[in-house]
């Protein structure tokens, strides 16, 4: 893969005052995605690294930003003091899930934490997150319990958590929260493109991997679930449907084309005879506008079933490419490692 | 599901002399023991053999019943999927898995009796790649399966002039060479011995086989299946005809839609002189123009096919994938 991310200045990976730690001996990897941030993110660095200071732990905070970002000179400054801080700029236009694998393909740890810029969990809850992947987990979800929003934001994520409970099944409560700690092989090995990243614990989910949500206190500072907008719920709306899709169809897509193309072929055809059957009683035809709804019908129906045969086509021709499975415990090979990250971790820059 | 390549070191190196035995189970528990017992009596006169239970994310103990008796029996293998996946991949995983040069699928429920094992073989031996049993004695309900299966194989042979009467038996024997050949997704495992057949070019033929009533635990299969492999047989259909010129295949409907097109305007034209100021001077140019769009539209989608066969299709044209080499 090609990263998209270019690396502004990355220094040493040790802790001061922790005993320095070599790259290859970073456990976690703290990955947060900043891009269009105006806060200063340092404060936040400060705060969410104690936790991991106290637990011992090594570890290296990764900032991904936009070029030219105002947020970058304060962490460069901590970076150029040896703190174990890089920062990654990434154009606007690169997707949330080619910039997180991008930002894997950086990282020195083999658990990787994803921290929104924005806080949604205090601090300690890292700890407790990474307990958990320690202790067999493949990912662990952090979950604000007893969330402090507004009855309307509380409404809103029910019904979002349970349509999507339906669409990809698992129970998760707060996808919102955006605060993960997973194995780096999960990322690896998920199927995944677009703005999908969002959806990574259901992903995992789907895929057999061990999920857990941890339910951990809500940060006093956290804005909670404010109106977004109405631009924010149709994209939701669309990654719902698009998830219902890749999910159920993905590997099938006549079912799915087939189906809506043989109600609408059938629908057609119904009108068709009917009309046929008035012409017999004397009913002329042609002048009826229903015979343009049988034919509008009818070429739907033929133009769905072409696409799922198109599809079909594409899947047929990848099939020899890729396994319909995941053995249980098993992460990629060393090969594919290699393959995807296309670089020796230990010898980046 | 997973993009993962496979790659040499995910499929071992075959073993001419082996017999590998593949059985997908899904809940299964209680049948497992009585299972493995039965091949283990059934094979006891062949020299070597594995048997591989792939189990497809069972909910049940079945893995774990698997796993002790594979501690003991050395020959018994077990392959855990990371969840649920479906027939077909259970059994594309136990294929991959599988080291013998010859490789036996069979359900896990004891309904196909493993004591015909060597029928198969022996008719394998005759120089065809795939040997599919039929159940000669069917012990299925008759409105939920054996209707529904009588009706599909009568479809299915119509359809590809293929001679298995009987597709949804499971206990087939494989080449090792064909089953490179096969890569299973979606429900493909219902149709093994006709996608060999039509897209492989692999030699099929069938036997009898005994069948017999489920003892233990529930079925997996249901009415759904009936939706289901219509569109699947398109499928086939298609892919066995067009893989290889998707133009060709939308060009023919294209040319179809056009002549559509065109009889709906010389409706309009012979309209126009009857009856000018009817409301069929609109209606039917508006209905050729639909289907003239429908034409075009069909044209593209057939690039799209040569598009996508193009960048997907290229690099597998290895010659083993599609020659076979004649035996004596």
């Amino acid at each position: 893969m090609n990263s998209p991310l270019g690396v502004l200045e990355s220094t040493g990976f040790t802790v001061a005052p922790v005993k320095a730690a070599p790259a290859d001996q970073v456990e976690i990897s703290v990955i947060v995605s900043a891009r269009g941030m105006r806060d200063a993110m340092v404060e936040l660095c400060d705060e969410f690294a104690m936790p991991l200071r106290h637990g011992e732990l090594t570890f290296e905070f990764l900032f991904l930003l936009e070029r030219g970002s105002a947020v970058a000179d304060s962490l460069l400054q901590r970076a150029a003091r040896g703190e174990p801080v890089r920062v990654l700029y990434a154009e606007n236009t690169v997707s949330e899930t080619l910039l997180l694998q991008s930002a894997a393909e950086y990282a020195r740890g083999d658990i990787l934490i994803l921290l929104p810029p924005r806080r949604r969990i205090v601090a300690s809850g890292l700890l407790a997150l990474i307990e958990r992947v320690r202790a067999g987990a493949d990912m662990a979800v952090a979950c604000r319990s007893r969330r402090q929003f507004k009855w309307t934001g509380r409404l809103r994520s029910r019904l979002f958590h349970y349509m999507l409970s339906r669409v990809g099944g698992g129970s998760l409560d707060d996808l919102a929260c955006g605060v993960r700690a997973f194995r780096r092989e999960l990322l690896e090995t998920l199927p995944l493109y677009g703005e999908l990243s969002a959806y990574l614990p259901i992903l995992a989910l789907r895929e057999g991997f061990r999920v857990e949500q941890v339910f951990l206190p809500q940060h006093p500072k956290d804005p909670g679930a404010g109106f977004h907008g109405p631009p924010l719920y149709i994209r939701r709306m669309i990654d719902l449907l698009n998830l219902f899709f890749v999910l159920r169809f993905a590997e099938k897509p006549l079912r799915f084309f087939g189906l809506t193309g043989a109600v609408a072929v059938g629908g057609g055809g119904v009108l068709l005879v009917m009309l046929f059957v008035q012409r017999l009683g004397g009913q002329p035809m042609a002048p009826r506008p229903l015979l343009l709804v049988a034919v509008l019908l009818l070429i739907l129906g033929i133009q769905s079933i072409a696409l799922g045969l198109i599809g079909e086509v594409i899947v047929h021709l990848n099939a020899p490419r890729r396994r319909p499975y995941r053995l249980a415990g098993e992460a990629l090979l060393p090969s594919r490692m290699q393959a995807v990250a296309g670089l020796d971790r230990s010898a980046q820059p | 599901m997973c993009v993962m390549p496979l790659t040499p070191t995910t499929r071992p190196v075959a073993v001419r002399s082996l017999l590998s035995i593949v059985v997908p189970l899904y809940n299964e528990e209680s049948n497992v023991a009585p299972l493995i017992a039965a091949v283990q009596h059934a094979l006891v006169e062949l020299p070597a053999w594995e048997l591989i239970l792939v189990d497809d994310g069972s909910a049940d103990c079945t893995a774990s019943v698997a796993e002790a008796i594979a501690m003991e029996d050395r020959r018994v293998r077990l392959v855990r999927l990371a969840r649920n996946y479906g027939q077909s991949a259970a059994m594309q995983a136990g294929f991959d898995q599988a080291a013998g040069g010859i490789v036996i699928s069979m359900d896990g429920d004891l309904q196909n009796d493993p004591r015909d094992i060597p029928h198969l073989l022996t008719k394998l031996g005759e120089g065809y790649d795939l040997v599919a049993g039929y159940r000669a004695d069917r012990k299925d309900p008759v409105i939920t399966r054996k209707a529904p299966s009588w009706v599909a194989n009568r479809v299915i042979r119509w359809t590809f002039s293929v001679p298995i009467r009987d597709t949804g038996c499971s206990l087939r024997a494989y080449r090792r060479e064909l089953l490179d050949r096969l890569h299973l997704y979606s429900d493909l495992h219902r149709f093994i011995p006709i996608v060999a057949a039509v897209t492989t070019g692999a030699r099929v033929t069938e036997v009898p086989v005994r069948h017999h009533l489920r003892r233990n635990g529930t079925s997996k299969y249901g009415l759904s299946r009936i939706g289901k492999v219509p569109v699947d047989l398109l499928m086939i259909r298609m892919i066995r005809s067009f893989r290889h010129r998707p133009l060709l295949m939308f060009a023919i409907g294209s040319l179809a839609a056009m002549f559509v097109s065109f009889s709906f305007a010389f409706a309009a034209f012979a309209s126009s002189l009857e009856a000018p100021a009817t409301s069929a001077v609109y209606v039917l140019p508006a209905a050729a123009l639909l289907w003239l769009s429908l034409a075009c539209y069909l044209l593209l989608l057939g690039f799209v096919g040569e598009v996508a066969l193009r960048e997907v299709g290229q690099g597998q044209r290895a010659a083993s994938s599609i020659l076979w080499e004649q035996r004596p």
